[in-house]
């Protein structure tokens, strides 16, 4: 598959990358790093990382890596972790401090949590102070309330250090949550550079409570109808009157919508 | 869903919030809404809809109502069922839908021809996409 990219990106921004399985998102990671080959350019502020005959090597790029698999050094302990990249003792306490890490930072990685070793690993991808933070995946294999926490931790290091980040997501929620602007991948080209917003809400006329879903079956009951409706994994229950239920079949793709006031909002326990 | 053709008259927008009003002939008509596309502007013609459950039925009303939309229509058919009751209105020269429960019905002593008023929350109506009128 053939991968052609042009994109301008503000410094300090946080950009996120979406696109299905096999758009060359990570790709496009792994070039930006330096550890998959590419032809064209790549600068980065006032330095040229990649030109015409010219190819800065990996380590020469001030860059941050964080993969969904955490990659800590097991034989260190936390801090010890951090300072291997670059000896800086203060930026590791602070760094620990800011994602609660503190009490932990003589432990050894096989002692911590999923949620935790990627909390080291963010930090020691922040040591080096690098001008471009590049997250693959990072969370996406953490549970749901650890990865919350964890997009909490993402954005107040965001918000301290302003470095320049592209992440990998999948999660619409997250990217919402994190990126002020998405760049949407498809087969390997550049489909879509948007805001979060525009991407993932879905609305129908100036219906903002929009879901895609699958109708199973139309039940006929006094003067009305009701139309049970598959989203994802749940059926939801649509009354029609009888000239709505004339247009809709069992096995017709719809979108479920209503006004953004009418819904109501429960917590789950 | 029931829909009007109507001609946008104001937006009165706060930050993601917006009351947009509508004319349709002499009557206006108002609806709430968060963003708006861009293309809704003072003087496009549109569509608002509303489910035929959203619309109550008011007989010789009078004293105050918060309700923004109330619209003079003429019965022109009732299908009555057991429990609910689907009553079909001739607004201007569109039919509407209403459903109510048959017991409204009868304690309004509803009956072919007579005048009533729609009542739609503003809250309840919208813009309706793809019928750009």
């Amino acid at each position: 598959m053939q991968l052609r990219v042009k994109l301008n990106l503000k410094t300090g921004s946080f950009i996120a990358i979406s696109g299905e399985s096999g758009s060359g998102k990570s790709t496009l990671l792994r070039i930006l790093a330096g550890l998959e080959e590419a032809t064209g350019e790549i600068s980065v502020g006032d330095a040229q990382w990649q030109g015409k005959n010219f190819l800065l090597p990996p380590q020469k790029r001030d860059i941050g890596f964080v993969f969904q698999d955490y990659a800590l050094f097991e034989n260190m302990n936390v801090l010890e972790n951090l300072l291997f990249v670059v000896k800086d003792k203060a930026l590791a306490e602070e760094l620990l401090e800011l994602t609660h890490l503190s009490a932990l930072k003589n432990r050894y990685p096989n002692t911590l949590s999923g949620g935790q070793k990627q909390r080291v690993a963010l930090c020691r991808a922040l040591m080096k102070r690098p001008k471009l933070l590049l997250l693959d995946e990072p969370l996406s294999a953490l549970d749901p309330k650890i990865r919350t926490q964890l997009q909490g931790d993402i954005l107040k290091l965001h918000k301290r250090f302003k470095t320049t980040t592209l992440m990998v997501s999948h999660d619409p929620s997250e990217i919402y949550r994190l990126a002020e602007s998405v760049v949407l991948l498809d087969k390997g080209f550049v489909q879509e550079v948007t805001t979060p917003k525009k991407l993932f809400l879905k609305t129908q006329g100036s219906q903002k409570f929009a879901l895609q879903g699958e109708i199973v079956e139309i039940i006929s009951v006094d003067v009305i109808f009701i139309a049970v409706v598959a989203i994802g994994q749940q059926l939801v229950e649509v009354v029609l009157d009888r000239h709505e239920a004339k247009m809709f079949h069992a096995g017709d793709s719809v979108k479920v919508s209503t006004k953004a006031f009418a819904p109501t909002l429960t917590k789950l326990l | 869903m029931n829909m009007i053709k109507v001609v946008i008259s104001d937006i009165a927008s706060m930050e993601h919030l917006n009351v947009v009003s509508f004319l349709c002939g002499k009557d206006e008509l108002r609806m709430m809404s968060l963003d708006l596309d861009e293309k809704m502007k003072v003087g496009r013609e549109v569509y608002v809809g509303t489910k035929a459950s959203n619309i109550s039925l008011a007989k010789d009303l009078s004293g105050l109502i918060s309700l923004s939309n109330q619209l003079l229509c003429k019965v022109e058919a009732i299908d009555h069922g057991s429990l609910l009751c689907s009553v079909t209105l001739k607004y201007h020269d569109v039919l509407l839908e209403s459903v109510i429960t048959e017991a409204s019905v009868e304690k309004m002593g509803l009956v072919v021809g007579e005048v009533v008023t729609a009542l739609i929350k503003a809250s309840e109506l919208s813009i309706v996409e793809g019928y750009d009128a």
